[in-house]
C-alpha cells in the first residue's frame, strides 16, 4: 500500500487536478489497490521548477508540470513551446497522440522523470487593458508580462510588443495601474487570475499550445514491477480522455465568465503572427534532430 | 596555543568584514539595478527582459553571506528566556548546544546544496542563459562559512575565551 | 510521529535559545530525514523561499528607513508636527502621536520610528515636565501607527506567507484606516492622561512659522505622494516603489538636506544588510519548515480540529486574536507572520473572512506584542531613549494598551474598516 504524493499548481477543481485524482483511482483499481495517489495542489509543495527538482530527487513521487517549466532541460520537448507550432486543437491532439508525441515523453527519461502522458493546457492569447489586437500595427510598444523564458520573450519582441518581466501576483495591479498593458494566456487562467477585471480586451490570436504533462520520479519507477508500470501507463493514457472532456468544458464556462465581466472578445487573423516569427523559430531551431523533429510536426495532419 | 587561536581569529574575522562588505556591494548594486528596470520600462519604454532576474541573483547572495556574518557577529534572533531564567554556569552548555545544531545545518547547506548545485549544471536559468548552479552557490559558500565560525566560537570556548559572556547589543528589529 | 519530531525540535532548540531560523531549518531537516525522503528539499526551499522579487521590498524599505532616519528627515517631521498641534492639552503627547503618523506614511518600522520620533520626543517632553513613563509610552504605542500605515513591509510578509496571492496594493490600501484609526484613539488617550496628569500646553508659534516648517518638512512627506502617486500612476510596481524611496531618500539627504556623507551612508548600508540578512534567512529556513507542514497536512489537521470546537467565525477571529498576542509576547513580528499565516489563514478563509482583512487584524496584534516583554523590541527602544526600566514604563502603559486592544476589537470585528478603502480601487 503505497501513497504517491503528487503536485499540481492549480487549484483543487482544476481540470489536471481532477484528472490526477481520477488517475489514481485508476491506478489503484488496476493494481489492487498497492498504489495510491494524493494531490498536492494550488502549488503547496511549491512553484513548478521547484517541484520538477523535487520529483527529480524522489522527494515527491509524481507532478503533473506544464512542459514549459522543464525549459530547455529536455531539448526535443522544447519544440513544443514554440509559438504557432500547432495549427489547431485538433492537430494538437493528433501531433500529441501519435508517435511523435511518444518520441517527446521517452526524452523526459534523460533527465531523472519518466514521462507518462500529455493533458490539454488549452490556446494561449494576448489580453490588454487598452484596445483589441487585430494586427500586428496594434501589438507595437505595448507592454506585455510574459513568463521568463527566452522563446516568450523574442516572441513578444517579433510581434512588434515590449516584453515585461514581473512577478505573476504583481500583473493584477500591474494592468490596473498601467504599468504594464497586458499579459498573455488561456481562458481558465485569465479567468480565475481576475485579470479580466482589469484587462477587457481578449485577442484570440493563440500564439501558444503548451501541453501539460504528468511525470513520475524515475526513483519511484525504477521499484515498481512491470505489471505496475504498465498499470501506471494505462491508468494516465485513461485519463487524459476525461482531462480534455473536462478541459473543453473549463473553456466555454471560462469564456462564460469573462463575457459576463464585460470583456470583448475578438478573432485575429493569424497569419502575419504565423510569419513574423520566422526569425524566432531560425533562433531556436538550429539543430538538425529539432529540424526533423518540426518539420514531421508540421506534416501531421490536423 | 592561545597565540595562535587569536591570531586565527583575526583571520576569521577579516573574513566575516569582508563578507559584511560584500553584501553591503550587493544591497547598493540591486539598488541600481531595479532603478534601472524602472527607468529602462518608463521612461526609454523598452524592458530589459534580465534585470529581474539578476537582481533576485544578487539578493540571494547578500542574504546568504550576511547570515553567516550574522552567526559570528551573533545578529541572528532567538528566544533567551532560559539563559536568563538559569544561573549564568549553564550560558555555555546551552549555547553549546545551538552551536552544535548551527554547525549541524551549516554542513547540511554545504553537503545538500552542493548536491543541488552539481545537478543544477545541466540547467540554464531563463533569461539569464547561466547554469542553474549558481543559484545554490550562495547556500554553499554561507554553509562552509557558518560552519567555520561555530568551530572557531567551540574552539575559544573550550579553551576558556569569554565568548558566552561578553553582552554585545543585539541587532534590534521587529521586522 | 513525525509531527513530534518537526515541532519538537523546534520547540526544544527554540528553549535553548538558538536562533530562530536555525530552529526552523534543523527541524525541518531531522523531520525529513525520519521521513526517509532526500534532504535537498530543505535547502531548496531555503533558497527558494528568498528568491521572490517581491522579497526585495524589505530590504529596500528597511535601507530606506535608516537613510531618512540619520539624514534628519524624521526630524523635520516633527518640526513641523510640534507647531500644528503643540498648543493642545499635553501638547508634546500629540505631537509625538502626529509626527509618528507623519513619519509612519513614509517608514514601515515600529522599530525606526520608535528610535527617531522618541530620540527626538522623549528628551524634550522631559525638560519640559512630563513623566518620561508617559513620554516612553505615548511614543512606544504611536509607533505601531508605522506598521499600518503603507508602506509596510510586514504587509508584504504576509502577502508572501500567504501563497503570494494577496494584492500587496490592497494590503497597503486596507491598512490606512485603521492606522489613522489607532492615531485618533491615541490622541484621545494622549489627552485624558495628559488632562489628569496636568501637563502643560505649548505656545502657538502662529501660523507663518508653522508654515515655515511645513516648507522645510516638505521633500521627507513627498516620499509618500511619490511612492502612492507613482504606484497608483502605473509609473512603478508596488515592489519597486520600495526602490524608489530608497533613491528618494538618499537623493533628499544629500542634495537637499545636505546631511549624508560618505561614513553616514556605510552606516546604513551595513546596517540595512545586518537586519534584511536576519530576517530573509528566517524567511528561507521557514519556507522550508512550511513545505513540510503542507507535506504532511498540517493546516487542513488543526482547521478540522478547530471546525469541532466552533463554527462561528467571530469565535474563530477571537481564538485567534487571544492565541497571536500570547505568542507575540514571546516571539517577534516577522517570524510569526511567517509561521502562523500558512495555519491561520486557510482556517479563517474557510470561515469567509477577507485574507486582505485578516492580515491588517494580523499586523496589529503582532504590533501590540511588539510593546509587550520579554520581547518587546519597540518598548525596548523607548525605554531605552527615555532612560527608564521596562518595569516603569510597564507600570504606567495601560491606557495606552487598552487603546491597542480596543482598535485592534474594532478592527477584528468591522471589516469594512480595512475592505472600504481597497473597494474603492476595484
Ligand atoms: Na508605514
Ligand atoms: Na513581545
Amino acid at each position: 500500500q503505497t501513497v504517491l504524493r503528487s503536485s499540481d499548481t492549480h487549484p483543487d477543481g482544476y481540470p489536471t487536478v481532477e484528472a490526477v485524482k481520477r488517475f489514481g483511482e485508476l491506478l489503484s483499481d488496476k493494481t489492487d489497490g498497492r498504489y495510491s495517489v494524493e494531490v498536492f495542489h494550488s502549488a503547496q509543495l511549491g512553484q513548478e521548477a521547484d517541484t520538477i527538482e523535487q520529483t527529480q530527487f524522489g522527494v515527491i513521487d509524481l507532478n503533473r508540470i506544464s512542459i514549459g517549466a522543464f525549459g530547455t532541460q529536455v531539448p526535443a520537448a522544447t519544440v513544443t513551446q514554440l509559438p504557432y507550432i500547432f495549427r489547431s486543437t485538433e492537430h494538437f491532439h493528433n501531433v500529441l497522440d501519435g508517435p511523435i508525441g511518444d518520441e517527446i515523453l521517452a526524452a523526459f527519461e534523460a533527465v531523472d522523470v519518466i514521462a507518462l502522458a500529455y493533458y490539454d493546457g488549452g490556446a494561449r492569447s494576448f489580453y490588454n487593458s487598452q484596445k483589441p489586437i487585430n494586427t500586428l500595427a496594434d501589438m507595437e510598444g505595448m507592454k506585455f508580462r510574459v513568463m521568463g523564458s527566452d522563446v516568450f520573450v523574442d516572441m513578444v519582441a517579433a510581434l512588434g510588443g515590449n516584453a515585461t518581466p514581473m512577478p505573476y501576483g504583481e500583473v493584477y495591479s500591474g494592468i490596473q495601474t498601467g504599468v504594464i498593458d497586458g499579459a498573455e494566456n488561456n481562458y481558465p487562467s485569465f479567468d480565475t487570475a481576475g485579470h479580466a477585471e482589469v484587462a477587457q480586451y481578449y485577442s484570440l490570436n493563440e500564439h501558444l499550445m503548451v501541453p501539460e504533462v504528468l511525470v513520475v520520479s524515475k526513483i519511484v519507477w525504477d521499484g515498481m514491477t512491470p505489471e505496475d508500470q504498465a498499470a501506471m501507463r494505462e491508468a494516465a493514457k485513461e485519463s487524459v480522455t476525461y482531462q480534455r472532456e473536462l478541459w473543453a468544458a473549463k473553456e466555454v464556462e471560462s469564456k462564460a465568465a469573462v463575457e459576463a465581466l464585460g470583456v470583448t472578445i475578438n478573432e485575429v487573423d493569424k497569419a502575419p503572427f504565423i510569419e513574423a516569427m520566422k526569425p524566432v523559430y531560425e533562433k531556436y531551431v538550429t539543430d538538425p534532430m529539432l529540424q526533423d523533429l518540426v518539420a514531421r510536426i508540421q506534416a501531421t495532419e490536423g | 596555543m592561545k597565540n595562535g587561536l587569536l591570531a586565527a581569529s583575526r583571520v576569521f574575522s577579516a573574513i566575516s568584514t569582508a563578507a559584511l562588505w560584500l553584501a553591503g556591494v550587493g544591497l547598493v548594486a540591486m539598488t541600481s539595478l531595479v532603478a534601472y528596470q524602472v527607468f529602462m520600462r518608463y521612461v526609454i519604454n523598452s524592458s530589459p527582459s534580465w534585470t529581474e532576474a539578476a537582481s533576485i541573483q544578487i539578493m540571494s547572495w547578500f542574504i546568504f553571506l550576511g547570515a553567516a556574518v550574522g552567526v559570528r557577529e551573533k545578529f541572528h534572533m532567538g528566544f533567551d528566556v532560559l539563559l536568563y531564567a538559569l544561573p549564568d554556569s549553564a550560558r555555555p552548555w546551552l549555547r553549546s548546544v545551538s552551536d552544535v545544531a548551527m554547525f549541524g545545518f551549516g554542513f547540511g547547506m554545504v553537503w545538500f546544496g552542493g548536491e543541488l548545485a552539481i545537478r543544477g549544471a545541466s540547467v540554464r536559468i531563463p533569461v539569464l542563459g547561466m547554469p542553474q548552479t549558481i543559484t545554490y552557490l550562495p547556500i554553499v559558500v554561507s554553509g562552509a562559512l557558518i560552519c567555520l565560525f561555530v568551530l572557531e566560537r567551540m574552539t575559544l570556548r573550550l579553551a576558556g575565551e569569554p565568548v558566552d559572556t561578553e553582552t554585545t547589543e543585539r541587532a534590534i528589529s521587529e521586522v | 510521529m513525525e509531527y513530534w519530531v518537526l515541532f519538537g525540535v523546534f520547540g526544544g532548540l527554540m528553549f535553548v535559545g538558538t536562533p530562530i531560523a536555525f530552529c526552523l531549518g534543523i527541524a525541518s531537516l531531522a523531520t525529513i530525514i525520519y521521513l526517509g525522503r532526500p534532504p535537498v528539499v530543505v535547502f531548496q526551499q531555503l533558497n527558494s523561499g528568498v528568491s521572490a522579487f517581491t522579497l526585495m521590498a524589505i530590504p529596500f524599505f528597511i535601507f530606506a528607513g535608516d537613510l531618512m532616519m540619520r539624514g534628519g528627515i524624521a526630524a523635520r517631521i516633527i518640526a513641523f508636527a510640534g507647531s500644528i498641534i503643540g498648543h493642545v492639552r499635553g501638547g508634546l503627547g500629540q505631537v509625538n502621536i502626529v509626527a509618528s503618523t507623519l513619519f509612519g506614511g513614509i517608514s514601515g518600522s515600529a522599530v525606526a520610528e520608535a528610535a527617531a520620533v522618541g530620540g527626538i520626543m522623549i528628551p524634550q517632553m522631559k525638560a519640559r515636565g512630563y513623566g518620561a513613563d508617559y513620554a516612553v509610552n505615548v511614543t512606544s504605542m504611536s509607533a505601531l501607527i508605522a506598521l499600518l500605515l503603507p508602506p509596510s513591509h510586514n504587509m508584504i510578509i504576509y502577502s508572501l506567507s500567504g501563497g503570494g496571492r494577496i494584492s500587496i496594493a490592497d494590503l497597503f490600501t486596507a491598512g490606512i484606516i485603521p492606522g489613522l484609526l489607532l492615531a485618533l484613539v491615541l490622541m484621545i488617550t494622549a489627552y485624558i492622561v495628559a488632562r489628569r496628569r496636568g501637563y502643560p500646553t505649548e505656545p502657538f508659534p502662529g501660523f507663518a512659522r508653522a508654515a515655515q516648517f511645513f516648507v522645510i518638512s516638505i521633500p521627507g512627506l513627498m516620499l509618500i505622494a511619490i511612492i502612492f502617486g507613482g504606484v497608483r500612476s502605473g509609473i512603478f510596481t508596488a515592489t519597486e516603489s520600495s526602490c524608489i524611496a530608497v533613491i528618494y531618500a538618499f537623493l533628499v539627504t544629500l542634495l537637499v538636506y545636505r546631511s549624508m556623507d560618505w561614513s553616514n551612508f556605510v552606516h546604513c548600508v551595513i546596517g540595512a544588510v545586518r537586519t534584511t540578512a536576519m530576517v530573509l534567512f528566517i524567511i528561507g529556513a521557514a519556507a522550508s519548515f512550511g513545505w513540510l507542514m503542507a507535506y504532511m497536512r498540517v493546516a487542513p489537521m488543526l482547521t478540522e480540529m478547530v471546525t469541532q470546537l466552533t463554527s462561528d467565525p467571530l469565535m474563530v477571529l477571537l481564538l485567534i486574536n487571544v492565541l497571536l498576542l500570547l505568542l507575540g509576547t514571546f516571539m517577534d513580528m516577522g517570524p510569526l507572520i511567517i509561521i502562523t499565516t500558512p495555519i491561520f489563514l486557510p482556517m479563517v478563509s474557510s470561515f469567509g473572512v477577507d485574507p486582505v482583512h485578516f492580515g491588517v487584524i494580523m499586523i496589529l496584534n503582532l504590533g501590540i506584542g511588539l510593546n509587550t516583554p520579554p520581547l518587546g523590541p519597540v518598548q525596548f527602544v523607548a525605554a531605552a531613549v527615555g532612560k527608564i526600566s521596562i518595569w516603569a514604563a510597564m507600570r504606567s502603559v495601560w491606557p495606552f494598551y487598552i487603546a491597542g486592544i480596543i482598535v485592534l476589537g474594532l478592527v477584528t470585528y468591522i471589516p469594512a474598516l480595512s475592505l472600504w478603502l481597497p473597494s474603492l480601487f476595484r
